[in-house]
């Protein structure tokens, strides 16, 4: 994240000149996509190869495993690891795993045969459902409790929420999760407290499924945005600026949605980008309290089975999906505060 | 050499003496001492056998047999969070020290041994960066056998990064000062200058961060458990308590807040002290690169200030 500040602004410096401000602005939002991209491919080959190493680390047989006991013969075993190619050198199979993967083959499982991007991309929505839903509640949540404080600063509501957000950063989301199956599920019988529904059949059922999941993932962050936005709230809240517009006579609703809330949203912004994973480890948790056909639990069985491509195939799309968010994160707020000075150094 | 040992000395005194004129502090410190003890003595001092099942006492309350009831076995709760504390506890702490031992020497060591060991460094910490913890743990425990041990290796790992950023943003801030400077010019060696300026300044940051690593840790820990990953079933956990009431929720609805609650308490305790240490030790923020600056000055004099504000209320 530092190293696409960081560049960004040497091109920023490099970029000035005789160029029309709009042409300029464009080749530096450009500049600042690409070199984003130009820090991060780098490091998403660094992370896979390590993701890659694991499998190698094992030292399982999975010839041996896939043919059974009766059927791994010396030579079987040998012939099978030809053809899953796992007698070649690390790097090798590294480079031959990658060059398929950006191509969208992750291989297949070893058990069941199913390609692994298809089992993924059967699962993905799932936790994208949750994960969505809980980052707009997240900011629901967050965003209204934290500029509440701001504005009522020392009241009631700012001392209860320090409080609460204290408290719920202690609790993991798959504890927030049970307590919700308690209270919803168990004793109001108001949602389900299991199960999953796509789409398809239709949008009710589907958001009953997963608003308790996505709630439960959301408190964490919604508690961290409402911290950092009541902070940075109060402290732009105390700027000339505003006291200006204040004298200027500006209605104080535009005011605080204009110009307090929109410089004040940046380091909120960078924790929702920086819980991203958090969410992602939570949306597992959340599978697991809610049983829902997820990555998570892909992954679980996948580790108990040993079954390497599929864990392999996972955290190479779970990391990706980490820095894509990154970026995107970093590019929005590079465009947020393009005309202010002193972001980022 | 005595000059040395008085600073350290007026440095605890500082640090560590004031922390303990907090209440929070103080309660705090009780009740991680009270885990430390359940973590070496869990087990013996549990008043029943944790793994004992006896099928006529199946999920009773709270009562004077059995203080905080009895799973779906009818095994003594408190006893089985008492035995599980070790295992958590311990394991949460192997995965800070991993972090802290490998982490923290080399956030100070970029800072002093040339751009591209730095710039090296930081690139692997973006890329670790990247995978997230408990995948990463589960996906380990694929590769080097289901074990608690090996799971939370590389959770230890990826808090490496963390420690790594945090120790270098503190020693930047200390090796640009002046008196870093004043020692270098008098002649003092680079480790000489590390380990009497700058390790000192950055200890109370990494140590506020190491409580907050070590409640982290935990967290995953019982998260681990809770999906059954690196222990086989009667062996009690934190987690693994947890996730047994959570079958049975429609006979027991209270069981899962209390394993749910020594969970939050003893990370809270630790993130209680963190805050603590961190207001009477004052190290900066904790992860200053998170939050791009805004201008927070105001320019105003304090009645002008008080005038402004006059309209509004």
């Amino acid at each position: 994240m530092m190293a696409v500040i960081e560049l960004t602004s040497a091109e920023l410096a490099n970029t000035g000149g005789a160029i029309a401000p709009r042409r300029r602005r464009a080749r530096v939002a450009a500049a600042r996509v690409g070199g984003g991209i130009g820090v991060l491919l780098p490091i998403l080959v660094l992370s896979s190869f390590i993701t890659y190493s694991l499998g190698a680390l094992s030292n399982s047989n999975p010839a041996a495993t896939i043919l059974g006991q009766d059927a791994a013969t010396p030579a079987a075993v040998a012939h099978l690891n030809h053809v899953l190619g796992l007698d070649k050198p690390l790097i090798v199979q590294y480079w031959d795993w990658l060059s398929r993967a950006v191509r969208g083959n992750l291989g297949t499982s070893y058990f069941s045969q199913i390609p692994v991007s298809q089992s993924i991309a059967q699962r993905l929505p799932v936790d994208l459902s949750i994960a969505i839903l809980a980052v707009i509640l997240a900011v629901i949540l967050g965003g209204t409790t934290g500029t509440i404080a701001a504005v009522r600063r020392g009241g009631w509501f700012d001392r209860g929420l320090t409080i609460v957000c204290s408290a719920v950063s202690t609790l993991p989301a798959f504890v927030v999760g049970i307590i919700l199956v308690v209270i919803f599920a168990v004793t109001a019988h108001l949602l389900p407290a299991n199960g999953y529904m796509g789409p398809a059949q239709g949008i009710g059922p589907w958001l009953e499924h997963i608003i308790l999941p996505a709630l439960a993932l959301a408190l964490q962050v919604a508690a961290d945005i409402a911290r950092q936005l009541r902070t940075s709230l109060v402290s732009v809240l105390e700027q000339n600026y505003i006291t200006g517009a204040r004298v200027r006579g500006l209605p104080w609703r535009r005011i605080l949605v204009r110009h307090a809330l929109r410089n004040a949203a940046g380091p909120a912004l960078v924790i929702l980008g920086n819980d991203f994973p958090i969410m992602l480890a939570g949306a597992v948790a959340a599978e697991a309290v809610f049983s829902l056909p997820g990555l998570g639990q892909l992954l679980l069985n996948a580790a108990e089975s040993r079954d390497i491509p599929v864990v392999q195939g996972l955290l190479l799309v779970v990391s990706t999906f980490v820095v894509v968010v990154n970026l995107v994160v970093n590019t929005v707020l590079a465009w947020l505060y393009r005309s202010s000075e002193g972001v980022g150094t | 050499m005595s000059g040395k040992s008085r600073s350290a000395a007026a440095n605890k005194g500082r640090g560590g003496g004031s922390v303990l004129r907090l209440p929070t502090a103080r309660i705090a410190i009780v009740i991680l001492l009270g885990v430390l003890v359940l973590t070496f003595f869990g087990s013996s001092l549990a008043p029943q056998d944790p793994l004992k099942i006896n099928s006529n006492a199946l999920f009773q309350g709270p009562s004077a047999a059995h203080l905080l009831g009895t799973d779906y076995l009818g095994r003594d709760v408190l006893s089985r969070l008492m035995a599980g504390t070790r295992l958590s506890v311990l394991t949460a702490l192997e995965a800070v020290g991993i972090g802290l031992v490998a982490g923290a020497p080399l956030g100070v060591a970029t800072v002093f041994f040339g751009r591209t060991f730095d710039f090296m460094a930081n690139r692997v910490a973006d890329a670790l960066m990247t995978l997230p913890s408990i995948f990463f743990a589960v996906a380990v425990t694929a590769a080097l056998g289901n074990g608690l041990v090996q799971a939370m290796f590389p959770v230890g790992i990826l808090l490496i990064p963390g420690f790594f950023r945090i120790t270098r943003a503190a020693t930047l801030e200390f090796a640009r000062a002046q008196y870093v400077e004043a020692a270098e010019l008098l002649g003092g060696s680079k480790l000489h200058v590390i380990r009497v300026h700058v390790v000192r300044k950055v200890f109370p940051t990494v140590a506020v961060s190491t409580a907050i690593a070590v409640g982290a840790a935990l967290l995953s820990v019982s998260f681990l458990t809770f999906l059954g990953i690196g222990v086989q079933p009667p062996a009690p956990t934190w987690g693994g308590v947890l996730s047994s009431d959570l079958n049975y929720l429609n006979l027991a609805p209270w069981a899962p807040f209390i394993p749910g609650a020594l969970i939050a308490i003893t990370v809270g305790a630790l993130n209680a002290l963190a805050d603590a240490y961190r207001d009477r030790t004052g190290p900066g923020m904790l992860l200053p690169e998170a939050d791009p600056v805004i201008k927070t000055h105001s320019t105003l004099s304090t009645t002008e200030d008080a005038d402004a504000r006059q309209p509004a209320a």
